[in-house]
């Protein structure tokens, strides 16, 4: 029997267009679904509407039949499909309930009534099946965004559900954490739904993929028949850029590490020098240096991509370089102006329209340009929380480009941007490159051998590893 | 100690506090809740800055606000509504007393938020919903503390910065905004997991100790020695 079966639904949000339209689709046990697809072609609503939360949570307008583990979800309640039905979404943030990680990854166990008993039994067999056993007594506060995805994951898969819905999960990790984190929910054995804006690794793992478009369904095949579609239709979804055979193989980059001292400036080929920064040292507050005689060197005209697992200091290295953090150590020397952008920053937008957002101490006129380059020009008089997370990204984007700085410094730029949008966002800082020298803080490989001419790689022992064009 | 042992000391010092009539009591009161705070290292910065405004604000104020005693340490203007501005002795010692008491209930509050274990709290109450919604709120200072920290780091990086109230005020509605959107998707990922379906369980917790026990009995004590004295 199927784990969910999908019967001509369509959803639209209270006053919107349909955001899914007669969707069909059937789900077996165990089977591993990728949905792909542009910004708001559907994906998370997809996602939802298995879980129940469409139409319960967010109401609008619902026709057609979705059935979850034998309930229609018309009639069962999200809370009453829990037991069967686990989700992860986005942001871990978002998600956390609790402040201490055991309490946290029970806390779905005591909601489906789980006996007493077998509760903790339970939460530590999660904990260890995410490689987080050791998290198990620790505050929530304390983790990093890779650990709390793998606490929300181990939540998730404590409740021992038939069907697991993932909705971008990957999009704070770096690729051997996403890789670990598909490979774990995969294991579980429960069927897996998993919408996804970074393919390459949950390729690897799917069994069959969808493709949504303004809320249609225009591919739902076998993994080999959709990579042959993707090939053909939607290149961006499935292979590499052209000038990207530098980066091919990390592992092959790897071993050609340079022995480089730990002073050594990572220096660039390309105009003037914008930033060097050398040697610099950093802690946060009273813990372990973040950062131990980290070196860099960025010139007019090039785009760095500066690499490295969760937790190697690239955001902290990234903030000395553009003033934003004062260096405990070593020597930062900048010339003219730098923006930074930082990670998720659609959450840290102040103005009530897009065209005011980026008129901030800019100019209208120049505003307006500013807009037009990330392709919001439609926008203007529109919230910036009425738009999407990738539009939010891009708008974000505009507030930092606007003030035409000789020193840009994206952290993350790409997430939750889908590939055609993240090649525009290549192109258009490949086409601004030469004005000044860019800084991309990015877990995204592909986006990195898009947009970058060389690559800086912090690995978690401060070592630096330059590929240079 | 058990959160509910330590909750429950703690709302007995804030009610002695409030019931107390001597500027030492008060006083005392305050510093030992203080040092319990200060535990807590710097995460109990913005508690202790907002009960230090707050009490200073009440002793600052309340003593133009009143007309009591009679041994006047400053005459001032006559002022329309308010009246003849004026500070007497025994205004001071009230404005001390009421913000020493005010700032023993802060740091009381403070101390629940920095200092207990608030999962353990929610699963040994019988009221889970309220206690639940309450453990969720007192996190909204140290998320919305982030959230500020990263709208002016943002903006920083934007070469802009905030200056003065003003410039700080205009951050607070995009910083209520962005609670608001939180807040909702939390909800949703409650109810995604299951919470408010009937027929729930609960984590079993590790009996009471004796410590437990004296804590209780000793909050007991204190609110009825308060009313006593």
């Amino acid at each position: 029997m199927a784990v969910a079966t999908i019967e001509e639904l369509t959803f639209s949000y209270p006053g919107a267009a349909p955001a899914l339209d007669r969707v069909s689709l059937v789900i077996e046990p165990g089977e591993v679904v990728l949905v792909l697809g542009p910004s708001g072609s559907g994906k998370s609503t997809l996602v939802r509407a298995l879980a129940g939360l469409v139409p319960w949570f967010h109401g609008g307008r619902f026709a057609g039949r979705v059935e979850v583990v034998g309930r229609d979800t018309r009639r069962a309640r999200p809370s009453e499909l829990a037991v069967a039905v686990a989700t992860v979404f986005q942001d871990p943030e978002d998600q956390i309930v609790l402040a201490q990680v055991e309490a946290e990854v029970a806390f779905g166990l005591e909601n489906v009534g789980t006996p007493p008993s077998a509760i903790l039994p339970r939460v530590h067999r999660a904990l260890d099946a995410v490689g987080a056993g050791h998290l198990a007594g620790r505050r929530l506060a304390e983790l990093s965004g890779g650990e709390l995805q793998r606490v929300c994951l181990a939540s998730a898969l404590a409740l021992e559900p038939q069907l697991l819905l993932l909705d971008e999960p990957t999009s704070q990790l770096d690729p051997d954490g996403a890789e670990a984190f598909l490979e774990r929910a995969v294991a579980s054995g429960a069927a897996v739904v998993v919408s996804e804006q970074r393919p390459a690794a949950a390729l690897r793992h799917a069994d069959r993929v969808l493709f949504l478009e303004r809320g249609r369904v225009v591919l739902d095949a076998p993994l080999d028949e959709a990579v042959a579609w993707l090939d053909a239709h939607r290149p961006a979804w499935t292979t590499l850029a052209p000038r990207t055979t530098l980066f091919h193989d990390r592992s092959e980059a790897r071993a050609q590490r340079l022995p480089l001292p730990s002073n050594n400036l990572l220096q660039g080929t390309a105009g003037e020098v914008v930033v060097r920064v050398a040697g610099v040292r950093f802690a946060y507050e009273s813990g372990p240096d973040v950062l131990g005689g980290a070196s860099l060197e960025l010139r007019r005209g090039e785009v760095v991509a500066l690499t490295g697992p969760n937790g190697s200091g690239k955001t902290t290295l990234a903030k000395i370089a553009a003033g934003l953090l004062e260096a405990q150590g070593g020597t930062v020397e900048r010339a003219g102006r730098a923006a930074f952008l930082l990670q998720d920053p659609g959450r840290y937008l102040v103005r009530e329209t897009a065209l005011d957002e980026v008129a901030l101490g800019a100019g209208v006129e120049r505003a307006r340009r500013a807009l037009e380059n990330v392709g919001l020009a439609w926008a203007e008089r529109t919230h910036p929380r009425d738009l999407s997370s990738g539009e939010r990204e891009r708008l974000a984007l505009a507030t930092v480009l606007v003030g035409e700085p000789d020193l840009l410094v994206l952290d993350e730029p790409t997430r939750g941007v889908d590939p055609e949008r993240k090649a525009e966002l290549a192109a258009l800082l490949r086409a601004q490159a030469a004005q000044r020298a860019t800084l991309v803080v990015t877990h995204d490989v592909v986006f990195a051998q898009e947009v970058a001419d060389r690559e800086v790689s912090l690995g978690a022992e401060q070592e630096a590893l330059a590929v240079v064009a | 100690m058990r959160p509910t042992a330590a909750a429950a000391l703690l709302a007995a010092l804030a009610v002695a506090a409030l019931l107390a009539q001597q500027l030492w009591s008060a006083g005392a009161i305050a510093l030992v809740l203080l040092c319990a705070c200060l535990r807590a290292g710097r995460r109990a910065r913005p508690y202790l800055w907002g009960t230090l405004f707050s009490a200073g604000f009440v002793f600052l104020l309340s003593p133009l606000l009143q007309s009591t005693g009679w041994h006047v340490l400053w005459s001032g203007p006559s002022v329309p509504v308010l009246g003849q501005l004026d500070v007497t002795a025994e205004e001071l010692r009230i404005a001390a007393l009421n913000a020493l008491r005010l700032a023993a209930v802060g740091l009381a509050f403070a101390a629940y938020a920095l200092l207990l274990d608030h999962d353990r709290l929610i699963a040994a109450s019988t009221g889970r919903r309220s206690v639940l919604a309450a453990a969720l709120a007192t996190r909204l200072v140290p998320t919305l503390e982030r959230d500020a920290s990263g709208l002016v780091e943002a903006l920083r990086g934007r070469g802009l910065a905030p200056e003065g109230l003003r410039g700080h005020a205009a951050l607070l509605s995009p910083l209520l905004a962005g609670s608001l959107e939180r807040g909702m998707n939390l909800a949703e990922a409650m109810e995604a997991r299951g919470f408010g379906r009937a027929g729930r369980t609960r984590l079993p917790s590790p009996p009471w100790r004796a410590l437990d026990v004296a804590a209780v009995a000793l909050a007991a004590a204190i609110v009825v020695g308060a009313l006593w004295l």
